[in-house]
Order: structure tokens, then sequence, then C-alpha cells
């Protein structure tokens, strides 16, 4: 099952290399030095690090604010800062464009980017920092380092780290981001894909523009997993945790966090409810009701799907620790760096050529999704898979226990908190993903993220409005059991403020 | 947490399966005779309701797919032997004619493509014309004083950024391909690399007359019927946007037609495309869409008359060299 799991999620990139390739190599170089390729190259790169950038000032702003300082309504501040993940990037963008009718190019591209991503350098730093100890500035400051001092030269080496590693999950997100850039029309990659896919007669065209983004996507990784090398100092929650008193601050601060909550929340909020009640009227509730069964049904199936193939993955990586295994966990990653635009798509190429009894099939955008999704999964899974003792299983086999037995009586409950957790994530990011559906599903099928991405083009603000609004409330159920779960794990740190 | 764990894995496998097995299950799309698949790039804003109606009407049921019209015509193409449309709807005769030139279409009997004249069918009964629709000029009257006599105007640095256009849009990329087929490759050339300079891309005609109303652009390149589509709207009296010919013969005002071409020898899809030409659907075609009827119901009082426009000299057949045009767009920097 595991291997078949791993296999499915290899198709796309597989089946993209040989469409590319089998068309000839020469019109795969002639793409690759055309100034257009370079021009949406640069656009792209130009936009992903601007975006990453600004997502690491204000995410970390927010995470420190958060977790060390006295500002008041810095719990309210510290949901509000992870909220906008319930929001699809490109549904932040339709509300925009709601309100301002001209709002687009690359300045609209990263506001709504930067808020949009902003929320994965806040939970990764609110990580580091809650496991920093405050005993060092503490040390600092008797040394007579001034408040800016200890900040700059105590805490921030410690969550550089975590802030750097969001910071390319930003760059990774914008760089597969599809929705939100089309809807501001900011010329990048993925638009380019989508528009060779479906204005050309030469798909290949496409694939190799796909397939020169996955270069560009694996290169950051690369980055990535190397300025993952140096971690956080404590791997325990901290003993002790100061608040900064921000007393001259208070005021301005607490103005920028409204802020920036304002931009990434309270707008787009405000905008698809007033567009909701303007269009409630007309709204077709049949139509309505039935992307949103097909949203919860697709998102559930494909949830649950990915995190059972997740499970095997995970059992086979972790408790077998085998070379075979080893490969089969890193290869899943090669899919992670594929944009879903381009999983879509050679799965379109794919199920035509080689399985044409499932293309359009509920099936394939299962398989889509197990493709896109699996590496999330398995990350979620392997975690609490590795902190349960081997030990235990040798003392359950001891006591004539079978190895199936074992599994379920030892492994899973341990593992359950991860299954639950992977389960919620693949499920938020399917209710939330966008390409992919749009391409795979079967004919008739529309799913809350289409209809809302087929009414946008009609710029019938008030008709799309509903799917929107319902999309964002359905994806914040998800988002709140997860936010849920992660500050669970932060719980000591609350222990800590009443002391 | 444990207890919870108990009923909670063998609950996700149990609905994962079943799952799994609902969609193994789903029926691959109509191969009975009593529903068809269409593949639409029409907007199914503007046709969902006729949709309707012939089902009420014939009770053959239907399943659509709605895109651009070069989108679903080159995913026939890619679909090849495992083709799921049994009718392509296209809003633009430049598609429909890739198809038939790449043998996907079927013949239509004559006694659909009599229902239509001459000019508005393939040469050899590929695919039929069932509306018309002209291309104009909108424009703000605060902001532009004349409208231009000719779609070359438009390449006069004087319209940097005023310009809404839809390059992924059927009747565009039409409009383009004339130019090509008229005035050679290296006008068509020059003109996109003017429109990639005074051009403001948007996806859809219906975002560019928004845009016009909004002030977000001074003027746009349409098709007639989207004037028509935002006053419905908003109501006439308040539309900002006004519509303007060019002159007699320019290629600027190009009639195409939207039409059908049938994919499949499911007998539903010929009903369909006769159906699509008798009364019901052609009123529709005049009072809702504002588009021209081609089986000669007269068009809507304020419309400029079908044959009063003075249109290039094209035969739509000649349209047909859409990959062609698409590349040179491509090319320029607009897709």
């Amino acid at each position: 099952m595991a291997v078949s799991a791993v296999l499915l999620s290899l198709i796309p990139f597989g089946y993209l290399l040989v469409r590319v390739f089998g068309a000839g190599f020469e019109s795969f170089v002639e793409l690759v030095v055309d100034p257009r390729t370079l021009e949406l190259l640069v656009s792209s790169l130009l936009l992903a690090i601007a975006v990453s950038l600004s997502a690491m000032v204000i995410g970390t702003f927010q995470a420190w604010i958060a977790v060390r300082s006295n500002l008041p309504g810095r719990k309210v501040f510290a949901v509000l800062a992870a909220l906008p993940l319930a929001i699809p990037s490109y549904v932040a963008a339709y509300s925009w464009v709601a309100v301002i009718p001209g709002f687009s190019g690359f300045f609209a591209a990263w506001l709504l980017l930067t808020v949009g991503t902003a929320p994965l350098v806040y939970l990764s730093v609110s990580a580091a920092l809650a496991r920093f100890d405050s005993a060092t500035e503490e040390v600092a400051s008797s040394l007579g380092a001034g408040k800016f001092a200890v900040l700059r030269k105590v805490t921030w080496p410690n969550i550089k780290g975590a802030t750097v590693s969001g910071g390319l999950l930003s760059a990774l997100y914008v760089l597969s981001d599809f929705g939100a850039v089309s809807i501001v029309r900011y010329d990048t990659f993925t638009r380019a894909i989508y528009n060779a896919y479906r204005a050309s007669f030469d798909r290949n065209l496409a694939a190799t523009l796909a397939l020169i983004l996955v270069a560009v996507t694996i290169l950051v990784l690369v980055v990535e997993s190397k300025s993952r090398g140096n971690k956080p100092i404590g791997t325990v929650i901290a003993n002790r945790l100061n608040r900064v008193d921000l007393f001259p601050w208070k005021i301005p601060l607490f103005a920028l966090l409204a802020g920036i909550a304002s931009v990434g929340l309270v707008i787009p909020m405000a905008s698809l409810t007033r567009w909701s009640i303007i269009g409630l009227p007309e709204t077709n509730w049949p139509e309505v009701f039935e992307a949103l069964f097909s949203s919860i049904y697709l998102s559930v199936s494909g949830g649950m799907l990915t995190a059972m193939l997740a499970v095997a993955v995970a059992l086979i990586v972790v408790r077998f620790k085998t070379r075979f295994g080893f490969l089969l966990e890193r290869s899943v990653w090669l899919t992670h760096a594929t944009p879903g635009i381009v999983v879509a798509l050679s799965l379109v190429f794919f199920s035509n050529q080689v399985a044409p009894g499932i293309y359009q099939t509920l099936l394939l955008v299962l398989i889509a999704y197990v493709a896109l999704f699996l590496p999330n999964a398995l990350s979620a899974i392997s975690t609490p898979l590795r902190q349960s003792p081997v030990s235990l299983d040798e003392v359950s086999a001891s006591l004539g226990l079978t190895k199936l037995q074992t599994l379920r009586r030892v492994v899973l409950p341990i593992a359950g908190p991860g299954i639950f957790a992977a389960t919620t994530l693949v499920i938020l990011t399917v209710l939330k993903e966008l390409p992919a559906t749009l391409l795979l599903r079967p004919t008739g099928v529309e799913t809350l993220a289409t209809r809302l991405w087929t009414e946008t083009g009609v710029a019938a603000f008030s008709t799309a409005a509903p799917y929107a609004l319902l999309l964002v409330l359905l994806a914040g159920i998800p988002a709140w059991l997860l936010n849920r779960a992660i500050r669970k794990d932060l719980e000591p740190i609350n222990d800590l403020e009443r002391v | 947490m444990n207890k919870k764990n108990k009923w909670l894995a063998p609950l996700a496998v149990a609905l994962s399966i079943s799952a799994l097995l609902g969609a193994c299950a789903s029926p691959a799309p109509t191969t009975s005779a009593e529903s068809i698949t269409i593949y639409s790039g029409r907007n199914e804003e503007l046709i969902s309701d006729l949709l309707t109606t012939f089902t009420e009407e014939t009770s053959i049921e239907i399943q659509v797919r709605y895109g651009d019209s070069a989108e679903l015509a080159a995913q026939i193409l890619e679909e090849g032997q495992n083709i799921r449309a049994d009718v392509y709807f296209g809003q633009d005769a430049g598609a429909l004619g890739a198809l038939a030139k790449e043998g996907v279409t079927k013949t239509l009997p004559t006694d659909i493509t009599d229902l239509v004249a001459t000019e508005y069918k393939s040469v050899d009964g590929q695919w039929v014309g069932v509306s018309g629709r002209g291309r104009v000029f909108v424009y703000d009257p605060a902001k532009v004083e004349k409208a231009p006599s000719s779609y070359k105007d438009l390449m006069d640095p004087s319209w940097k950024g005023r310009i809404g256009i839809a390059p992924t849009n059927a009747s565009f990329q039409a409009f383009i391909t004339a130019i090509r087929v008229l005035e050679g490759e290296q006008a068509a050339i020059d003109f996109l690399a003017a429109m990639k300079e005074n051009g403001v891309l948007f996806e859809k005609n219906s975002i560019i007359m928004q845009a016009v109303q909004d002030g977000v652009v001074d003027a746009g390149l349409v098709n007639h019927y989207y004037w028509w589509e935002l006053a419905a709207e908003i109501g006439e009296e308040n539309m900002i946007p006004e519509i303007a010919w060019f002159d007699d013969g320019d290629i600027g005002n190009l009639v195409n037609v939207a039409g059908v071409a049938v994919l499949s020898d499911n007998p539903s899809a010929m009903v369909f495309a006769k159906w699509l030409l008798g009364d019901t659907a052609q009123k529709y075609f005049v009072e809702r869409t504002r588009e021209y009827s081609l089986t000669g119901i007269p068009e809507v009082a304020g419309l400029k008359p079908l044959k009063d426009i003075e249109a290039p000299a094209i035969d739509l057949s000649d349209l047909d060299s859409l990959a062609e045009t698409l590349e040179l767009i491509r090319k320029a920097g607009l897709l």
C-alpha cells in the first residue's frame, strides 16, 4: 500500500518528464532561452522574494508581540495572526477586487500574498520563541544591554532559523499560487502555464513551462533544507518567558497590528459579507448546496485517503528503517515541489494517454490530492510515530501480540493525534485547492472553489460572494481544530503566565 | 484520546474506502442517448437558462463543462481517442474550424445546415453557426473625444494603458486571425506589439465592460452584446460606456458566430444542434443575449441590424488557423 501510495504521488512528475522530453530536447531548449520565459521567471521570483521578506518581518513581529510582550489584547492578536490561513488567496484577491475595482498588478499581488503567508512565519517563529528560555536575555540585560540590544543580540539569533524557514515556505507558496495572481492580473509562471494550457494547441508548451517551474521550486526547497540545519537552542518548552514592557510604543504597535488584521481579515470578510447580502435574493440555493456538498465530500474523502496512505508510508519509513523506506520518503518530497497546476496538467496528459478510463472521474481528482498533499500528511504523522519508542513494540511482542495487534493497540493510539492532525490538515488544503480540482473534476461537478472561480470571471460579485463566504466559513472548521491542537502544544506557556 | 482512537481509526478506514469505491463507481460521462455532454466556450451566465429550456422540452439531460473556446478545443484534441464531449459549443468560428481541420467533428445533415446562410457555416458541414455577434469599440465619452475610425488607430502611443482587451477570449483571437488572414502575419504582429504597450489585459469581455464603467480603463474591444449584459444588470440609464463601430469594412467590425460541432454518434447531439436553430433558441439569442439570429428573427430595437454592418470581407471558414494566432499572441507576451 505504501509503495503504491508513493507511486501514485510520483505519477505527475514522472509523466511530465516523459511528455517534455518525448517531444524532443530542442523545443525544450528553445523555450528555456525564450526572452518571455526569462521575463516570467524574473516577475515570479521578484514577487516571491518581496512577499517572503515582508511576510518574515510581519510574521516575526506578530509572534514576538504575541509571545513576548505585554501588549493588551495580544491573545486576540495571536488568534487573528493565524486566521488568514483559512482564507484561500484567490478568495482574498477576489474580495479586494470587489472593494477596489482596479486592484491589480505587483503591489496588489504582493499585499495579498504577504498577509496570506505571514501566518506561516508567525506559526514557525511563535513555536521557536516558546522554546527559547528568557534566562539568557535576563543575563544580557543584567550586564547592561538595553531592550533593543537584547532583542538584536540575544533574541534574534535564536529565532533567525525559524524566521528564515517560514519565509521560504512563504516563497514556495508564492511560486505555486495560481488563483490570486490571476485575479489581480500579475504575470507569473503559474499563470503563464495555465494560459499556455488553455490558449495554445501545443500543450507541450505548458508542460515545458511547468517543468521549468518545478526546477525553480526544487532549488528553493534545497535552500530550505540547508537553512533548517541550524536548529533553535532549546527542544523543550522554555522554563521562563519574560514579557517585555512596551510602554511608550503600546498605542502605535496596537494600531499597526490592528492594521495588519484589517488587511488580512476584516476587509475581505466585510467585503464578502456585504456582497453576499446584496446577492442574497438572487442566490441559487440548489447550486450553492450542491457545491457545498461536493466540497465537503471531496475534502473529507481526500483527507482520509491521504492520511491513511500517509500512515502506511510513515510506518514503513519510521518503524522499519530500511534504505528502501528512506528512498520512499525522499521521493514523496519531489512532488511537494510541484505546484498544483502542474500536477493537474500532468494528470490530464497521463490519464488521456495511459489510463483513459479514469480521465474526468473523481478517482483522478483523489489521485491528484494524494500526490499534492501526501508530504504534508506524512510530516504530521511521522513526528508522533517517531516519539513512540520501538521498545514498546518489543514489549508487546514479548507479551504474545502479533504484529498487527501491536500496530492496532500500541502504535496507532500513540500516533492518533498525528493522524488526526494530518487528516484535518489535508481536509483544509483540499477545501482551498483550486487548479487540480478545476482541471480534473468530472464534467458537471462543481465545488465551492470552482464555482467561485467561474463566477469571478463573470465579475458578478453578488453571485460569487456566497460561495466565497461559505468556503471561508467551512475552511474555518479544520483551521480552528488545527489551531487548537497547536495551542495545546503551547499550553505550558499559559501556565507560566499565571505564576 | 485513547478511547476516541478506538473508533476513530476503523471509521476513517471504512469511510475512505467507501469514498474511494464511490469515486471509482462514478459513471463515465454520457453514453446514453438521453443525455449529452457539452463542452461550452460560451459563458454559463449567458446560456445556462437556454440549456435548461432544452432539457425541459426534450427531456434530454445535459452535462456542461464551461471554459474558454480555445481551451476546450485544445482539450478535445488532447483527449484524442478519449473524447468526452458529444457537442462542442464554441463562441468563435475559428475554434470550430480548428476542430474540423483536425477531423474530430461529425458531418451535420443538411436539414440542420440548410437553416443557415452560407457565410455562417462550415463549407463542408462540419459546424454550423447558431448566433451572430459583432466586434465593437466601447468607450467612456468623457475620456475619449472621438471614437477611432479604424482598429489601427489604437496602435497610436496616445492610447497607452487605455484600452481593455481580453487575449484569452475567443472573439479577440478571431479578430487577430482575421488581421493575419486579410493583411498578413506582420500586420498582426505589429498590432499585438502595440497592444502589449497600449492594452490592459482582462480575463473576459464582461470584465472589460465593468472596467470602462468603473473608469479603470477608457475604452475596450468587446463583442456588442456585452454592453446589453451590463445594462441589464445596472440599468441602461446608468451606463457610462458607449458603443461605436469602426469605418465600413474595417477588420475591427468583424462579424463572427457562436456555433456548434457534433463530436460523437450520440443521436441526441444532433437533436441539440438542430434545436439551437429552432425558434425557441433563436428568440432566446435575440432577446436574452442580444445577439443576432441566423435564421432571420429581427434584432432587438436599438441594435444596429446585422445586414447594415459593413463587416470585413472574410470567409469565417478561413479563421480556422487558430493555433498560429495563439502562437503569435503568446509570443507578443499577451498570454
